[in-house]
């Protein structure tokens, strides 16, 4: 009896002091170069996400193209691919801002006050710049404005360059948009960052110098900035070591990790993977078991030579297959389980973004361009033409997510070309169906905030 | 022992045994049945049979006590005669209702708040596998609804509306004076919940007190914000050892069928009209039969009708296939009670079974009790009530649509896909997974150990009326999941087979000092007075891992999967210490009665400095027909004015909310990896409600017409709002102490005991409470601007209630085109058919009834004996799910999945006025509208039992105290008030999931059931 009295009478405000195993306290909990190291594979992990790399962002960027359409197997993706979502269709917009919010913590980091290898710090934040810009950058062309209202206001998205906790001012929890130009000038300002602090590591899992560069060819050739991709792209040809994969090797490559074209690709496996939430079980059935919503209009059979490895080659051995007779993405992230990396950057991307920008600036596009279909077994171009660029584009990267944004730096129109697209008609440019609406969650805690044009 | 043992055995030689026999009656010569006698000083006792007869040996100048509840206790020696007829007078003091309110116990008439009680005959015997089902309609302002009807499951339980908007706003539970946690304890957010409820054995329950207001409630403080249920356990009873035995056995079908689905050969026609309706002028197809030849000439979908045709249009009733017809419900309980002087014990044995009215599901439990009180001396009482069980639920996949749930499949899977192959196998190539084949070969076992052991000591002080009590209790649980995908067909094809196995040991420890006092300043001045001191702690070890490609079929544990893919262990705990007074004071014999609470707790959940909240009540009540100015109207039994207000407390939010942490649960490149998890708010404290209580309870014509009526008001204030934040910030919200809610209404009980008499008895009941629910005040930005909490189908705002159901309104089918079109401005006027286009605006209600009503009947006629209730619930809507997918015009009920036979009421011509508009060859995006909301009025017979108790004629001829045996029928009738509403109206997830996901809404879960039992319950 006296025991119980002791245990009951000595509770105190310190006895109520919560078990903390599995956390550690946001403040004071980085004490180290590699507790920076953790948080950085955080924010790769959240990019692995099924709300973002790790499905939405590739899948709603091909439905809405005349590459792939939803046959709506599990419900998946009609939305998008109708182009019907509202604000509370959700999409990658928190999951990208979380990944903004793990970078920032990198970045926002005294590394005066940390213990370990300084040089390593440096690196580390100079991944988290690369990521910040390339987060920021995806942002901007699905929720910006600019194929809509042309950019004028509402115009950007914000741009958020420090790490926000209940210790932050009331001015950064609600921030408002950032103009097109200012959102472009960080996006630059961050990747000129990325690239001076970081080393070329080589590893392809993680952002290293050559990658920030790519990225900037990338975000240089979106906003037509031809001479400035032209010199970022020479600078990982010249200096990155990478090389295009030859066609024999193609279609395998996807099926396998890193691979000298891979200048930086998000990394999946057995233990982490999105599973039935990934790329693979939307793109095929396989048997019946998987969603198989994203189906591949059946007239893109028809665009690649029997001979190129990225169409049918004899009905099985390319990236396109047949499922019955559901036209499908056979070859990139083949496997079901979604174990294979899913690559942001690849060297033939890279290569493409030089041939467009050496057109743009009158250099000699067509050598580069016909590096591409060289290694694929499909036949060369004789003119470098924005069409041609564009056409191999869509052959090269198809099912990548890059076909949207094509269309809408071209200025192009989302036409509609198929019965099986989910669209009724052509969507024009300039429509404002092209954005995505600001999230009804965003609007409600955030009065700072414009929504887009016709939501 | 052996002390008395001598004593007796010198009685024996000393003394004259002899048979005593008498008669007990009351003051108006009736007989007493059940009035126990016991000979002072021993164990030897009986009890009064049905006539009020009994017969006991004793000696000439043993004393006999006899003593009956609501009596006053006779004591008399044995003189020479050996009859003795007794007549026992009626104890005014006792005769009131004593009320359980768990840390104390309470005469009727001391009571100032708001409290319902129920003793163990409504309790026991009720065919369900957890108790709290049992309370629904008997409560006023108490209201139930099931996530699911899979037994064993967790039910949300409202007291007097919904108090918080994001924190929690279950009760707390009380079980013998100990706060105690019955949380949803699976480790699965797919697959069936589980209570740690259904671990309890109701059969062992003595009575559940249901306390509503802040007089009552505020002992709890912190915790008593959404109202306290307390649960006491059966003791022991002095005098022979008797026995009960009671059993059940029946069958259980689900309550209502739901909606209907589609006939094979009608989805067949359906689809061809999708066709004709949107490439009928485009190919030159003149009607739905040229649509059909032509999509099965031409499409996937129709070519997969042509094959349906082929094998001649069979149809598969999949409803049918996955139901369990008249599932199995039994009990067997088999216990014991019994005392002398120093000791008395309560034990019990207890097993129930209960098969889910869907294939591949059912629970049971195995229960054990065993209650012990002994008197140490004089001054020192030792108590040990202990209750163990093991529990297995056999779940299901249910949570949502998954393709693997058969409740999914009774909706989804097509009428035309085939069950069974020509040879009789399970046929595995189906839309979705074969349930047939799932049932016989996933794993979904939930199995749960619970041991709950309450043990007290209590010294009577030197100090008269000053007692010292000391309690420990140790709540146990341990918990196991099983999970197990075949690799043939279903979720584990993939992967060559699926693992996953849990295990979780949750365990609350309790402990408490009290101090009782009581006093008197003068005879008409009683003071009652309880210090009590509290602390509890729960600590909640939880490991997991999964796997994939197992080594063989058949073989199921992890042991066999050759790829671990998860390995995952946490400890979390909480803990809550208080500190409690109160204070009762009785002024002239309970006439005038005023009562006080203050308690003091800290609970882990919140920062350092704002751990402890200050929590308190005051009551009053006026038993006004104690007054000498009401003697003059006999008529009046009872009259009681009562008064309460209170602040109490809500701390229901998850654990280490307060602080800003990193994550460690993530990885990347192989390693673990961390991340910003929680954005803290250092300031979180206690979420408290103000409430008002204001009654009149009345007994009139010898208690004959007896009710209350009740009026509250409570305002919950600094709630713990999970305020949304800026997406930007990379977070979704902060829990801060903002935002105001209030909850107000009435209550009215009432009774008529219409005949009384020996042979005769008939008495009518009901209830009805009302619930006004309003947000007052949420959380503001720095523009000022309001911050609402929304979801395409509800939102929070001020001036509405809390989750009001908002979205675009429906304007109905054009009758020239087909199209559905909705109102622009959301009200009235022009209309659209471009979704989007829609305004979206409040519906009016929410998903919480505005009104609940209760109604019983009890009538019994020379022991047969009838009892109903019902309960009924209105002024709520709900919404349905899902009815993208079953209730679309397009391919999703035709092609991809199914549709309910609702469809048939569509457009096909211009001027048809449906409900339903044009089929058409697409798949349409979600939209949530007006046309699928719902009004939620329903009625249902909860409970329907006729039985015959026998008399004492043949009761004497068998040596048995009691035999009854009866008939009970639950869920019987339902009525629905709206039409469309074609699911179970209370297979409602009113707090959804984490996200606001299914919240309102009907959904995909085992609905609850109707079941008939016969049943028997033997007293000897």
């Amino acid at each position: 009896m006296s025991l119980m009295v002791v245990l009951a009478a000595s509770c105190t405000t310190e006895d109520l002091d919560p078990a903390l195993d599995q956390n550690k306290d946001a403040n004071g909990g980085i004490t180290d170069v590699d507790n920076l190291y953790a948080v950085i594979k955080g924010a790769y992990s959240r990019m692995t996400a099924s709300g973002y790399y790790g499905r939405d962002l590739i899948i709603t960027n091909e439905v809405r193209t005349d590459n792939c359409f939803s046959n709506g197997n599990s419900g998946r993706f009609t939305t998008q691919a109708g182009f019907a979502y509202s604000n509370t269709t959700g999409f990658f917009w928190d999951e990208a801002y979380a990944v903004i919010s793990s970078a920032n913590l990198v970045i926002n980091t005294d590394l005066t006050g940390l213990e370990g290898d300084m040089d390593y710090g440096r690196h580390l934040q100079g991944e988290a710049y690369a990521i910040r810009a390339l987060v920021h950058f995806d942002l901007l062309k699905q929720y910006g404005q600019i194929h809509v209202t042309g950019g004028t206001n509402p115009g950007g998205i914000p741009y958020v360059t420090s790490y926000l906790s209940n210790e932050s001012s009331q001015e950064e929890l609600f921030p408002p948009r950032n103009t097109v130009e200012e959102v472009r000038a960080k996006i630059f300002e961050d990747l000129d960052m990325a690239y001076d602090l970081m080393e070329d590591t080589g590893d392809t899992n993680f952002f290293s110098k050559y990658a920030a560069k790519a990225l900037e060819a990338r975000v240089a050739v979106y906003f037509e900035m031809w001479d400035r991709a032209v010199d970022a792209a020479e600078d990982v040809i010249d200096n990155g070591g990478y090389s295009i994969v030859p066609a024999e090797n193609y279609v395998a490559s996807f099926g396998s990790d890193g691979g000298s074209n891979i200048i930086f690709e998000l990394e999946f496996n057995s233990t982490d993977n999105q599973g039935i939430n990934g790329l693979a079980y939307i793109y095929r059935t396989t048997g019946g078991g998987s969603y198989g919503d994203v189906q591949v209009l059946d007239e893109v059979a028809d665009i690649f030579e029997p001979t190129d490895v990225r169409g049918l080659l004899d009905g099985e051995n390319g990236i396109l297959g047949y499922e019955g007779d559901m036209l499908r993405n056979m070859g990139k992230y083949p496997d079901n389980q979604g174990y294979d990396n899913v690559a942001l950057l690849r060297y033939e991307e890279l290569i493409l973004n030089y041939a467009e920008a050496l057109m743009e600036t009158g250099g000699d596009a067509l050598t580069q361009l016909n590096k591409i279909p060289a290694n694929r077994g499909a036949s060369l171009y004789t003119e470098a033409t924005k069409e041609n660029i564009l056409l191999e584009r869509r052959k090269e990267l198809m099912f990548e997510g890059f076909r949207y944004d094509d269309l809408l730096r071209t200025g192009s129109d989302i036409e509609k070309t198929s019965i099986q697209q989910n669209f009724a008609a052509t969507i024009p440019y300039g429509d404002s169906r092209l954005a995505w609406a600001i999230p009804l969650a965003e609007m409600d805690a955030n009065s700072n905030m414009v929504q887009n044009k016709g939501y | 022992m052996l002390v008395p043992f001598l004593v007796l055995c010198m009685s024996f030689s000393f003394a004259q045994e002899k048979t005593i026999s008498g008669n007990v009656t009351d003051q108006q010569g009736l007989p007493l049945p059940g009035v126990s006698i016991i000979v002072v000083g021993t164990s030897n006792g009986t009890q009064t049979d049905f006539d009020g007869n009994y017969s006991i040996n004793a000696s000439t100048g043993d004393v006999l006590r006899f003593s009956y509840v609501g009596q006053k206790t006779v004591e008399r020696t044995v003189g020479a005669s050996t009859s003795m007829n007794v007549i026992m007078e009626e104890d005014a003091q006792a005769l009131e209702e004593v009320i359980v309110m768990g840390y104390a116990t309470k005469s009727k008439a001391d009571v100032t708040g708001s409290t319902v009680q129920l003793d163990s005959k409504q309790i026991e015997q009720i065919p369900v596998a957890t108790v709290d089902q049992a309370l629904q309609g008997k409560v006023a302002g108490l209201s139930i609804t099931g996530d699911s009807g899979t037994p064993g499951s967790t039910t949300d339980i409202r007291i007097r509306g919904i108090s918080s908007i994001t924190a929690g706003n279950d009760p707390l539970y009380v079980i013998d004076g100990v706060p105690m946690n019955n949380p949803n304890i699976s480790a699965t957010t797919s697959g069936s919940s589980l209570s740690a409820l259904a671990s309890i054995n109701s059969n062992n329950i003595e009575s559940i007190t249901v306390l509503k207001d802040a007089s009552a409630t505020a002992a709890y403080g912190a915790r008593g914000a959404n109202g306290v249920i307390v649960i006491t356990t059966k003791s022991g009873k002095a005098g022979k050892t008797k026995f009960n035995f009671n059993s059940y056995y029946g069958f259980a079908n689900d309550a209502i069928d739901g909606p209907t689905p589609l006939t094979g050969a009608e989805r067949e026609m359906l689809f061809y009209e999708a066709v004709y309706n949107s490439f009928g002028e485009t190919y030159g197809l003149n009607n739905v039969e040229e649509a059909g030849a032509f999509a099965r000439a031409n499409t996937s979908y129709g070519a997969a009708y042509q094959a349906w045709r082929d094998a001649g249009s069979p149809e598969t009733n999949w409803a049918d296939l996955i139901t369990n017809k008249n599932a199995v419900l039994k009990e067997y309980n088999f216990s014991a009670t019994g005392g002398d002087e120093t000791s008395n014990f309560y034990a019990s044995l207890g097993y129930f079974k209960q098969e889910a009215t869907v294939i591949g599901s059912e629970f049971d439990r195995i229960s054990g009790a065993l209650n012990f009180t002994k008197d140490f001396s004089d001054k020192f009482t030792f108590s040990s009530n202990n209750t163990a069980s093991y529990s297995n639920q056999d779940g299901l996949l249910e949570n949502s649509a998954y393709f693997s749930s058969p409740r999914a499949v009774k909706y989804f899977m097509p009428s035309t896909d085939q069950a069974y192959n020509a040879d009789g196998t399970i046929n595995l190539d189906t839309s979705l997974p074969n349930p047939l084949w799932i049932a016989q070969e996933d794993i979904d076992d939930s199995k749960i150990t619970r041991i709950i052991t309450n043990n007290s000591l209590r010294w009577e002080t030197p100090i008269k009326n000053l007692a010292f009590t000391t309690r420990a209790n140790i709540d146990y649980i341990a918990y196991n999941y099983k999970r197990y995908r075949n690799p043939i067909s279903g979720d584990g094809d993939g992967s060559n087979g699926y693992g996953w196995q849990a295990s979780r040991n949750y365990t609350t420890y309790v402990f408490q000092n009290s101090l009782d006092y009581s006093f008197n300043l003068g005879e008409d001045h009683q003071f009652d007075v309880k210090v009590l001191q509290e602390w509890q702690k729960n600590r909640n070890y939880y490991l997991e891992a999964d796997a994939d490609n197992f080594s063989d079929v058949g073989l199921t544990n992890l042991n066999s999967a050759g790829n671990p893919t998860t390995a995952n262990s946490t400890f979390t705990d909480w803990s809550v210490a208080s500190y409690l007074g109160v204070v009762n004071y009785s002024a002239f014999n309970s006439k005038y009665v005023l009562n006080g609470t203050y308690r003091r707790e800290g609970s882990s959940r919140f920062a350092k400095d704002n751990r402890w909240g200050n929590f308190w009540s005051i009551g009053a009540a006026w038993n006004m027909h104690k007054e000498g100015f009401m003697a003059g109207a006999e008529f009046i039994n009872n009259l009681k004015l009562r008064a309460s207000y209170g602040v109490t407390g809500n701390a229901a939010i998850a654990l280490n909310s307060y602080q800003a942490l990193l994550n460690f649960d993530s990885d990347y490149n192989g390693e673990g990896a961390s991340y910003p998890g929680s954005f803290g708010n250092n300031d979180l404290s206690w979420e408290t409600s103000n409430t008002l209580d204001l009654g009149i309870d009345f007994g009139l014509f010898q208690n004959r017409v007896s009710g209350s009526f009740a009026y509250y008001n409570r305002e919950s204030k600094d709630l713990l709002l999970n305020v949304p934040l800026s997406l930007t910030t990379g977070f979704s919200s902060q829990t801060r102490n903002i935002g105001r809610m209030e909850n107000k209404g009435f209550e009215v009980e009432v009774n008529f005991d219409i005949i009384r008499s020996e042979d005769f008895n008939l008495s009518i009941g009901g209830n009805v409470a009302t619930n006004e629910n309003e947000v007052l005040e949420l959380a503001k930005d720095l523009n000022g601007e309001e911050i609402n909490i929304s979801t395409d189908i509800d939102r929070v705002e001020s001036g509405h209630p809390v989750y009001a159901w908002y979205m675009p309104t429906w304007a109905g089918v054009n009758s020239d085109t087909g199209n559905e079109e909705w109102y622009i401005n959301g009200v009235d006027g022009e209309t659209t058919t471009n979704f989007n286009e829609a305004e979206r605006v409040f519906q009016g209600g929410s998903a919480l009834p505005k009104i609940t009503s209760g109604m019983n009947i009890h009538v019994d006629v020379k022991g047969f004996f009838v009892d109903a209730n019902g309960y009924y619930a209105g002024g709520h809507k709900v919404y349905e799910g899902w009815h993208r997918y079953t209730q679309g015009t397009d391919l999703y009920p035709t092609a991809l999945y199914q549709g309910y036979n609702t469809l048939l009421d569509r457009w096909q011509q211009p001027g048809d006025e449906a409900r339903f508009g044009k089929f058409e060859y697409t798949g349409r995006p979600w939209q949530r509208h007006s046309k699928f909301l719902y009004d939620g009025d329903y009625f249902r017979l909860k409970n329907l039992t006729i039985g015959y108790d026998f008399n004492s004629k043949f009761t004497d001829l068998l040596k048995i105290e009691s035999l009854r045996v009866f008939v009970r029928g639950t869920n019987l009738l339902t009525w629905v008030k709206d039409d469309n509403l074609k699911y179970d109206p209370e297979n409602i997830d009113l707090s959804g999931l984490s996200d606001g996901t299914n919240r309102g809404q009907t959904v995909l879960t085992t609905p609850p059931v109707k079941s008939v039992v016969l049943g028997v319950n033997l007293n000897f």
